[in-house]
């Protein structure tokens, strides 16, 4: 993947100062480079390396060119949301015939729990989901639901890295970490990757999810804040916002310019002037990219912003929808501390929880439909685990940990529409049938996006890792288009 | 540029010019390790002209007939992706138009052959003292001048003297120069000032952060493990960084450094007990060596991590002291140096007594302590009364234990409650298949252990709130035995109280680790050492697999550079130790070694123009650069040598040439003839690294705490997961708790003290090109990208300091703006402001004042001139030296 080669060094970054997006001579340069078109010796690689943004051709055809990820984070009941299981109904109340594994112990018992709520199946495709679920029903359509997901690791964290870093283990680059380093960003005015949190409160393994674990700090995800400034170090300290930073800047901008009268020539001191206008273009991209004032009733309505129970998570949808038509590669959108984790209480819990994202969700994949975005847009929805067919705590029943057989839905961006893969058995515990495995998802998406999950690597510590490392990973070809 | 032509001889010939071609791209599969595809090994003239299956692949005198010609005109062949250049490929093709020549008759064998040409490389030759040029005083200069004069230039002017003191200032100390050192430098108007002033300069203990810093990079110091995702933190690493900056500030000699370094430990006598200062230095020192990345200190004591272990420091080693990239021999030949495959493993030999894989001990196991017996005997006695302590705890585990079962046994069907207890207190593998079966439709009764006690303490919780509220009724009612009923609840509640496990045992866990914590702190120093007893048989490694040894060989210096009698033992019977690294660095600092001084020169002279007279100072190898002016690098390495290795003197003889002292302003001519300046006819303009732009800041804002020495200042995510300075205070599913740990003015110690987790390179850092040590950093690159403006404009560190830096200039000169204005200006920028700067100083803070009055800020004079001094902390003027 290696773009760095050390003659460019010095144009490069001028360049990049000035106006990292266009593809001039030197980017030209850079791809021919690439393309090993040269018999150049592999230099050791003694200086530290420089990294960039620029936007980047993968080696394979790409289906996609964005993502938006909700990640809904405690683990969505399948059996009650997408994934109906009929023979819950039949053993109501007894013991359950099978081996189960639990996660918590006190609360922990065999009686089965069938759902409170009635399924009904959607579209042409025929796709069922529960009454709590009415606007994805509507989308159904769009959707390739994975019924047999699969980490094996029933903690959230553990299961969490799996998901969304490719192993169990903390430390490592996110999915978009990766994105973003083997492809860029299309728009050098905004962050490459952007993490849309919860206003309330941030997932288990907190900063962690957005990390860019040994991949280069520049390719870790930056955090959209429920508070001002809204994005760290891109948004103007309060007390200078309006005219007092352009002033400054003017200030700036004089005092540079009179030192590099007396310095003619030297390109590094144009450089960084011109890197100071980039930044502030950067800023007013980003507090543009946030504003959805303009944005019509209809499309307002279409996300849910003109109802309370879902104006703050539709605002964000709408925001994602604004990144990924500029350009950004990668939104992260995080639901809070354990919000689908329902140990107990499932019975109020999960209503409240679905009818938060149901409709600003469905609005946003019909949205990217309409403006023709969805082809190239992958929308991902699901938790890091899903959960137990079982009663746990008989006193305010809820259901334990899953993560031998859960649900999660892919749409656009190349995913195979209107489409169901794999089941889980008969109570909904263990995938059984095309058991799709974190990693073969991610070498899946990978695909789509016309990277190989063994190819895109990182050298460290004089190994090549790569979001799989090692792992069996397959691409799933019956959930492409 | 011009460097050193070796020139292409008029006829070309084999060793000269078509094995280094060969030897790059074909080898690996027709000769290397016996692989000989198709039949054919092309490691010799005679072997081309043997040929493999399809005959012989030269035909001399007919390259159009010869299928190796062939072969690569068509872009068959090399296989890979890179195909030959045209150059290349012509060069093949008239060396076999010519005949196919050597240059003189090949060996019978091609296996570990370096040929005459390989040998005769510039980087291998004797350090040469050459004469002096005549026309300047300073031989720095003479040998410079020579070659610009031969380009038609000369040196540009000298630099005005407040451009000199803060080059100088910001290349010794890594600091800006205060106001009132600016006035008397100016105000010293005697021959000797600028000697005086780097004097100064030199007897600073800033110098040996500043110095130590740039060494560290090629160390590769860190104060984590790295290796793995967890990185664990190196708890001592720090020691051998304070050595660093000691021996600098010490102007300790460069061979005794590199001795101590490498084979410190060979110079004290084991046991390592009741050490003498002298000696905790010296094995210190050796914590160079154990700068590499350590995954077995980090999660992953396999196999393969040992082997890295190996492999990075050889990089650490040879990058640093040998400038040549050895690394790249390790699975084959050099492709391109004449570093053979098995040179990698005996100089591998040198360090594997000490990195033995079959003798392992992870880092903890490796720390030398720096305990005392009387330490000692405090500590035991503190873990003995512990440990009762954690006997109490015990016990009441058992009692929750018991009372947790028969809790859950209590809401069984009262027929299964015996069987139950019995499966429970079954050891797993003993049960039986019923008893299993039975546990099963028990989950809660199977899961109760000492981990999952505190998951029952809800119920009880719950039962102890029904009993509140049944009390409480009984207590309003009236009824005749409500004294009894009462006390009946009273007690049911404390039998409940009873069984809550998670307070008790929490705070009896606190309680022994409360008491743990009195023990003194035991030190320990992270050294290498041998094991006595265990000198390893070093083998080859085939393609540099180690799980598949070849031939043994013995520790020794490249062959290329070697000495005819190799000075370095198998075991050197006079030590505990094998005395093979000891023997090693003698080698390397014996004064006739072609590569380290040269190679250490450079690195001085890097730090001093920004560019060393080798541009690539980790590499002396054909892929790197040719020196620029090799009689200076010659003449400079030999110069240091004969005057004791000392770094200080040879500061003091580069500042003080009249390279050093020009200015830096660009000229048309130069820009014309020398566009790269690689002739020095001009000083470069230099940007602050990213630690010295941090440092400065701080020195600028008053902030700066100039306490040296120990442990790191800890590093921490923030929110967003930036790395800022702090103590995380995430829970343990890494989210943050909102809770603060102050550092105090620890948050404004020298960069140098910043906590290096390869992990968590502060993001300021990190935005500014600090390098991420894996393993180490030869030459750092310096981007200039739109998130470092954003950081300078809109950064909490910057606003906070240019905030202080307000504050402290607002106290200094009390009521005057204008003098405010002028001090923060030439603080920060070296130059005083001029009338115009002045007044445009003096319009922007009115403007801003206004701005911030308008927004109701209770301070808006100390945010304007806040904000003033935000734009000289963010100024080129500021972030880069002339």
């Amino acid at each position: 993947m290696s773009i760095e080669d050390s003659q460019f060094l010095s144009s490069r970054r001028h360049f990049l100062a000035r106006n990292a997006m266009g593809i001039g001579g030197v980017a030209l340069a850079w791809l021919l480079h690439e393309q090993g078109l040269l018999a150049k010796p592999v230099k050791p690689e003694l200086a530290g390396r420089s990294h960039t943004l620029l936007p980047k051709r993968p080696p394979g055809p790409a289906r996609a060119r964005a993502m938006i990820s909700f990640f809904m984070q405690g683990g969505p009941s399948q059996m009650d949301l997408c994934d109906p299981k009929p023979m819950l109904d039949r053993w109501a109340d007894k013991d359950i015939p099978v081996k189960i594994k639990y996660d918590d112990a006190a609360g922990a018992s065999a009686r089965v729990m069938p759902s409170h709520w009635k399924f009904k199946r959607h579209g042409q495709s025929g796709m069922d989901f529960s009454e709590l679920l009415p606007g994805f029903g509507e989308i159904a359509d769009e959707l390739c639901l994975i019924r047999s997901m699969h980490t094996g690791v029933n903690n959230h964290g553990q299961s969490i890295h799996a998901l969304n870093s490719g192993r169990t283990v903390a430390g490592r680059p996110s999915l978009g970490s990766w994105l973003t380093y083997g492809l860029g960003s299309e728009n050098q005015n905004l962050p490459a990757y952007l993490v849309l949190r919860d206003p309330g409160s941030l997932p288990v393994e907190g900063t962690w999810n957005w990390s860019a674990g040994w991949l280069p700090g520049l390719y870790q995800g930056t955090v959209v804040r429920a508070r001002e400034p809204r994005i760290l170090n891109l948004e103007a300290p309060a007390n200078l916002r309006g005219g007092g930073q352009r002033n400054y800047l003017d200030f700036l901008g004089a005092l540079n310019r009179k030192h590099i009268r007396a310095r003619p020539g030297e390109l590094d001191l144009e450089a960084r002037i011109a890197s100071f206008e980039l930044a502030a273009r950067m800023q007013t991209s980003a507090s543009g990219a946030m504003d959805i004032s303009n944005e019509s009733a209809a499309t307002k309505n279409l996300y849910g912003i003109d109802e309370a129970a879902t104006r703050e998570f539709g605002t964000r949808c709408l925001i994602a929808r604004r990144l990924v038509e500029r350009g950004v590669r990668f939104v992260h959108v995080l639901s809070g501390n354990q919000s689908w984790d329902h140990h107990h209480g499932i019975k109020n819990s999960l209503p409240k929880a679905c009818q938060k994202i149901d409709r600003p969700i469905a609005g946003l994949v019909k949205d990217l439909k309409r403006l023709g975005l969805l082809d190239s847009t992958v929308v991902h929805w699901g938790g890091e685990m899903g959960r137990l067919p079982v009663v746990q705590n008989e006193r305010n029943a809820g259901r334990d940990h899953n993560t031998y057989g859960f649900s999660m839905w892919l749409a656009g961006g190349g995913f195979r529409a209107g489409h169901i893969h794999g089941a889980t058995d008969e109570w909904g515990h263990h995938a059984v049938r095309d058991v799709v495995h974190h990693y073969d998802y991610h070498a899946t998406l990978l695909r789509l996006f016309g990277l190989d999950s063994n190819g895109l690597v990182f050298k460290r510590s004089g190994r090549e890792q790569s979001l799989t490392d090692g792992q069996p990973a397959r691409v799933v070809e019956e959930i492409l288009a | 540029m011009q460097g050193l032509a070796l020139g292409q001889a008029a006829t070309v010939t084999f060793e000269a010019d078509v094995r280094p071609i060969l030897k790059a791209h074909c080898f690996h599969c027709h000769g290397e390790d016996g692989s000989a595809k198709g039949g054919l090994d092309v490691r010799l003239r005679s072997l081309l002209l043997k040929g493999g299956q399809h005959g012989p692949v030269i035909a001399p005198g007919q390259a159009e007939k010869s299928l190796l010609f062939q072969k690569v005109r068509d872009g068959e062949m090399p296989k890979e992706q890179a195909k030959l250049s045209t150059a290349q490929i012509e060069t093949l093709r008239q060396w076999i138009e010519q005949g196919a020549k050597t240059v003189r008759p090949e060996p019978d064998s091609p296996d570990e052959w370096i040929t005459e040409e390989e040998r005769r490389y510039w980087a291998f030759q004797p350090i040469q003292n050459p004469p002096v040029p005549g026309g300047a005083a300073n031989p720095v200069d003479a040998f410079l001048l020579r070659k610009l004069n031969a380009n038609a230039l000369g040196f540009s002017p000298p630099a005005g003297k407040r451009a000199l003191i803060r080059r100088a200032t910001f290349d010794l100390t890594g600091l800006p120069p205060t106001p009132a050192e600016i006035a008397a430098f100016l105000a010293d108007e005697t021959p000797r000032a600028y000697d005086r002033l780097i004097d100064r300069l030199l007897a600073s203990p800033r110098y040996g952060e500043r110095w130590g810093r740039h060494w560290l990079d090629v160390a590769g110091y860190a104060d984590s493990e790295g290796h793995t995702e967890r990185d664990a933190e190196r708890g001592w690493a720090w020691r051998y960084r304070d050595y660093v900056v000691r021996a600098f500030n010490d102007d300790l000699p460069w061979d005794r450094f590199i001795r101590e370094q490498l084979a410190g430990d060979e110079m004290v006598r084991p046991p390592y007990a009741d050490l003498a200062p002298d000696q905790v230095d010296k094995l210190t020192a050796t914590g160079f060596l154990r700068m590499a990345p350590d995954g077995t200190g980090s999660g992953a004591n396999n196999a393969e991590a040992k082997n890295q272990v190996m492999a990075e420091t050889l990089k650490i080693v040879s990058t640093s002291l040998m400038g040549m990239t050895v690394g790249c021999a390790q699975c084959h030949d050099h492709r391109y140096d004449p570093i053979l495959q098995s040179d990698y493993y005996k100089l591998r030999a040198v360090f594997e007594p000490a990195l033995d894989p079959a003798n392992w001990r992870t880092p903890q196991g490796r720390q030398i302590s720096l305990f005392t017996a009387a330490d000692r005997e405090q500590c035991a006695a503190i873990e003995s009364e512990a440990k009762k302590l954690d006997a109490e705890r015990q016990a009441k585990v058992e009692f929750f234990i018991e009372r947790t079962l028969e809790w859950k046994l209590r809401q069984a069907p009262e027929a299964l409650r015996e069987p139950l207890r019995a499966a429970y207190n079954t050891p797993a593998a003993k049960r039986t298949a019923e008893q299993k079966a039975l546990l099963d439709r028990h989950p809660s009764v199977r899961q109760i252990s000492p981990g999952s006690l505190y998951l029952y303490d809800r119920e009880f919780n719950d039962e102890i709130a029904k009993l509140n509220a049944e009390r409480k009724k009984v207590d309003a009612g009236n009824a005749a035995d409500k004294a009894e009923a009462l006390k009946k609840i009273d007690g049911q509640i404390r039998y409940f109280r009873d069984s809550l496990t998670k307070a008790l045992l929490d705070t009896m866990a606190k309680k022994a680790a409360d008491l743990r914590a009195t023990k003194p702190e035991e030190p320990f120093i992270r050294a290498l050492t041998e094991r006595a007893d265990k000198a390893p048989v070093t083998q080859v490694f085939f393609r540099g697999n180690h799980d598949q040894p070849k031939a043994a060989v013995k520790p020794a210096d490249l062959s290329v550079v070697a000495l005819r009698n190799n000075p370095i033992p198998e075991d050197d019977a006079a030590r505990p130790s094998t005395g093979r690294r000891l023997a090693l660095a003698r080698r390397l600092t014996d004064g006739t070694h072609p590569l380290t001084a040269r190679v250490l020169v450079n690195r001085f002279w890097l730090h001093h123009f920004d560019r060393g007279l080798v541009d690539t100072p980790g590499d002396f190898g054909k892929l790197g650069e040719p020196p620029s002016h090799p009689e200076l690098l010659d003449w400079l390495a030999s110069d240091f040598m004969k005057h004791g290795w000392r770094l200080k003197r040879l500061h003091r003889l580069i500042m003080t040439s009249q390279a050093y002292r020009q200015a830096s302003r660009r000229l048309a001519k130069i820009d014309e003839i020398d566009p790269d300046n690689r002739l020095l006819g001009r000083m470069n303009v230099r940007r602050l690294e990213a630690e010295t732009l941090r440092d400065s800041i701080l020195f600028v804002s008053g902030q700066w705490n100039p306490r040296m020495f120990g442990k790191p200042v800890p590093v921490m995510e923030d929110e967003v997961g930036q790395y800022i300075i702090g103590v995380s205070t995430n829970d343990s599913a890494n989210r943050p708790t909102g809770k603060t740990v102050s550092v105090g003015a620890e948050a404004f110690r020298r960069s140098l003290y910043v906590q290096v987790r390869r992990s968590r390179v502060l993001s300021f850092f990190d935005a500014f090109d600090a390098p991420a040590m894996e393993p180490n950093c030869t030459k750092r690159p310096t981007s200039i990208v739109a998130p470092q403006a954003l950081m300078l404009m809109n950064n909490d560190f910057v606003l906070a300091q240019s905030r202080a830096m307000a504050g402290r200039f607002q106290r200094l000169a009390k009521g005057h703006l204008d003098a405010q204005l002028g001090l923060a200006w030439e603080s920060a920028l070296g130059q005083a402001p001029d009338a115009g700067e002045r007044a445009q100083a003096r319009a922007f803070v009115k403007k801003q004042v206004a701005v911030f009055e308008a927004q109701k800020e209770k301070q808006p004079g100390l945010a304007a001139l806040a904000n003033f001094c935000q734009a000289l902390l963010s100024s080129n003027a500021f972030i880069y030296v002339d």
